[in-house]
């Protein structure tokens, strides 16, 4: 008997080619929306953009740190869905095309309360901010984060490669290793300053340093969900039917639980701050979040993003269950999408209902990215074939 | 005097190594027995699913630990700052329930591990001052080096020397009877 090469099965090319519609069908909405705002056309789309971008951003670079995680802590989980993770990290040259149209058309349409701050008076920016806070330097630190994520996903992916056709290097399972623990501080601490430059400068004068921390363990839930979704969706056909057993979705959903509670303990770290301070600069973010449509949007989020997952994820039952988790992790892919629209859009309207112009683009980005990704899963192995843990990994357990 | 007669509690049994006790326990299970437990020096992986233990009720006694921790820790709060001495701090309404979440969250999480623990302790009937298993001869090893299975006389289809034979038959060094005090 030869041993299977764990290749993807076809209904994941048929995956991509649903994907790359759905992509094709949002350019089109795009499209739509152009005839149908015109002279508002390029702030609404940029709007919509932003959050798009930001969602794709987050499923590529969530999978780079889950993928570090794993190669740092060991674990079976991380056998399971080393592939997958890898295969999200590599769609990230594509999402680097995707903030083109920000930095080449959309800096105007996004960041004009910095771009045009007046020089004195209310509104005004500080030195610091002055210094900071310019066209260029956005344009190159933005150039230094896709460089430095690019480099990760290179290296890890480099490797994987190469411990698949070399099964007996121990020593790249250690460089593996040892190059997570400084890959994940880089890759929170870049996020933390292009969260800064991307999101949070949309308002300039209001500033919280747990900002980056909040993308960061919001990109790991929503990279964490869809590896759920896609272990389930891969374990109902061979090769990996009877692969991925009940204690493998066990795990994923307890690390599941651990980021949807890590979230919620940032984001009231931040409320309860500002809370508890009041200073004029820094409310205005809950003054315009908290009250009117905005604050149906935050009791939303609060109890479909924390308290319903949350009090859901303690079920063991729940966890090990192919039919609920992924309905869960799915749930919070979207609520992901909430959490972005909640925290940018504000800054723009005070009209919290989604636009036709949203869909479009998140259907669009989202599309493009499933397609790329559902691409990269087919050009290897579904298992890290070369990983001394492997056997281990996929021994069938009763329990 | 009647010489009091010491009742047998079970029969002991050893192996060198863990592997040979989680196939006997499965063995044990295959058998018939119910009522019998393994001792060993360190957590055995896969044994509890070997020995057919169940779902018990601890994480539901953590769990209602939690929830009464977390309600009686905003009800306390609430109660002291609403009704009890009611205050103006900074003109923050009286029921500022930011400032109280982390007081409630951290006796949520004080209660839920107390019950745990505690509950543990009580569903193991503990502490138990003496058990029948320590007149077994060899039974310090299972501190050190040894792996031990007992079955238990209450269990029904148990019989001295059947069982006795049954567990030598799982190649258990020592098999020996242990007494009831």
């Amino acid at each position: 008997m030869t041993a299977p090469d764990y290749m993807a099965p076809e209904s994941v090319g048929r995956f991509e080619q649903r994907a790359l519609g759905a992509g094709i069908a949002g350019v089109l909405a795009c499209g739509i929306c152009f005839f149908l705002y015109r002279d508002q056309f390029a702030d609404r789309f940029f709007h919509s953009y932003l959050i798009a971008f930001m969602f794709v951003l987050g499923l590529s670079l969530g999978s780079l740190g889950l993928l570090m995680l794993q190669h740092l802590t060991g674990g079976h989980w991380g056998i399971m869905t080393r592939r997958p993770l890898e295969s999200a990290t590599r769609v990230l040259p594509v999402v680097a095309v995707f903030f083109l149209p920000i930095a080449i058309f959309g800096m105007k349409h996004l960041y004009g309360e910095w771009l045009n701050a007046p020089a004195k008076g209310e509104g005004s920016l500080s030195d610091l901010q002055k210094s900071y806070l310019t066209s260029s330097g956005f344009l190159i630190r933005a150039v230094i984060y896709f460089v430095v994520w690019l480099v990760l996903v290179f290296i890890f992916n480099r490797w994987s490669k190469e411990q698949d056709v070399n099964r007996e290097d121990r020593a790249l399972r250690r460089r593996m290793q040892m190059l997570a623990g400084p890959g994940i501080i880089l890759y929170v601490f870049v996020m933390t300053f292009a969260a800064i430059d991307w999101v949070m400068s949309l308002s300039p004068h209001w500033a919280s340093t747990i900002y980056g921390f909040l993308f960061v363990i919001g990109q790991m839930i929503s990279s964490m969900s869809l590896m759920i979704a896609v272990l389930v969706l891969l374990s109902r056909t061979a090769p990996m039917e009877g692969v991925i057993q009940r204690r493998h979705l066990h795990d994923l959903g307890k690390l599941l639980l651990a980021f949807v509670m890590l979230w919620a303990y940032f984001g009231f770290s931040q409320l309860l701050i500002i809370w508890s301070g009041n200073l004029p600069e820094e409310i205005s973010f809950y003054r315009t979040r908290l009250y009117g449509g905005w604050g149906v949007v935050a009791v939303f989020v609060l109890i479909f993003h924390f308290f319903v997952p949350f009090f859901s994820l303690l079920s063991r039952d729940l966890k090990r269950s192919a039919q609920m988790l992924p309905k869960i992790a799915v749930w919070l892919i979207f609520m992901r999408l909430v959490d972005l629209f909640w925290l940018t859009r504000p800054e723009f309207t005070s009209s919290a209902v989604p636009g036709l112009m949203d869909v479009a683009a998140i259907l669009a980005l989202a599309g493009i990215w499933f397609a790329v990704f559902a691409r990269n899963l087919k050009t290897q192995p579904l298992l890290p074939l070369g990983d001394p843990k492997l056997e281990e990994a996929i021994e069938v357990h009763e329990y | 005097m009647i010489a009091r007669r010491s009742h047998i509690y079970g029969v002991i049994g050893e192996f060198e190594k863990p592997e040979q006790l989680v196939h006997a326990a499965v063995k044990i299970r295959e058998a018939g027995y119910r009522y019998y437990e393994s001792y060993t020096p360190f957590p055995v992986e896969g044994l509890p699913e070997a020995m057919g233990m169940r779902r018990n009720m601890v994480p539901l006694i953590t769990l209602l630990g939690g929830l009464v921790g977390g309600l009686g820790g905003f009800g306390f709060q609430y109660w002291a700052n609403v009704y009890s001495y009611p205050m103006n701090i900074a003109g923050r309404p009286l029921n500022s329930w930011p400032a109280f979440i982390p007081v409630t969250f951290e006796l949520t999480i004080l209660c839920a591990a107390l019950s745990a623990v505690l509950g543990m302790l009580a569903l193991n009937g503990l502490p138990q001052p003496h058990h029948p298993i320590f007149n077994a001869h060899r039974f310090t090893h299972a501190s050190a080096d040894r792996f031990f299975v007992c079955i238990q006389a209450r269990d029904k289809k148990f019989q001295l020397a059947d069982t006795a034979r049954f567990l030598q038959g799982l190649s258990a060094h020592h098999v020996s009877e242990v007494h009831d005090d």
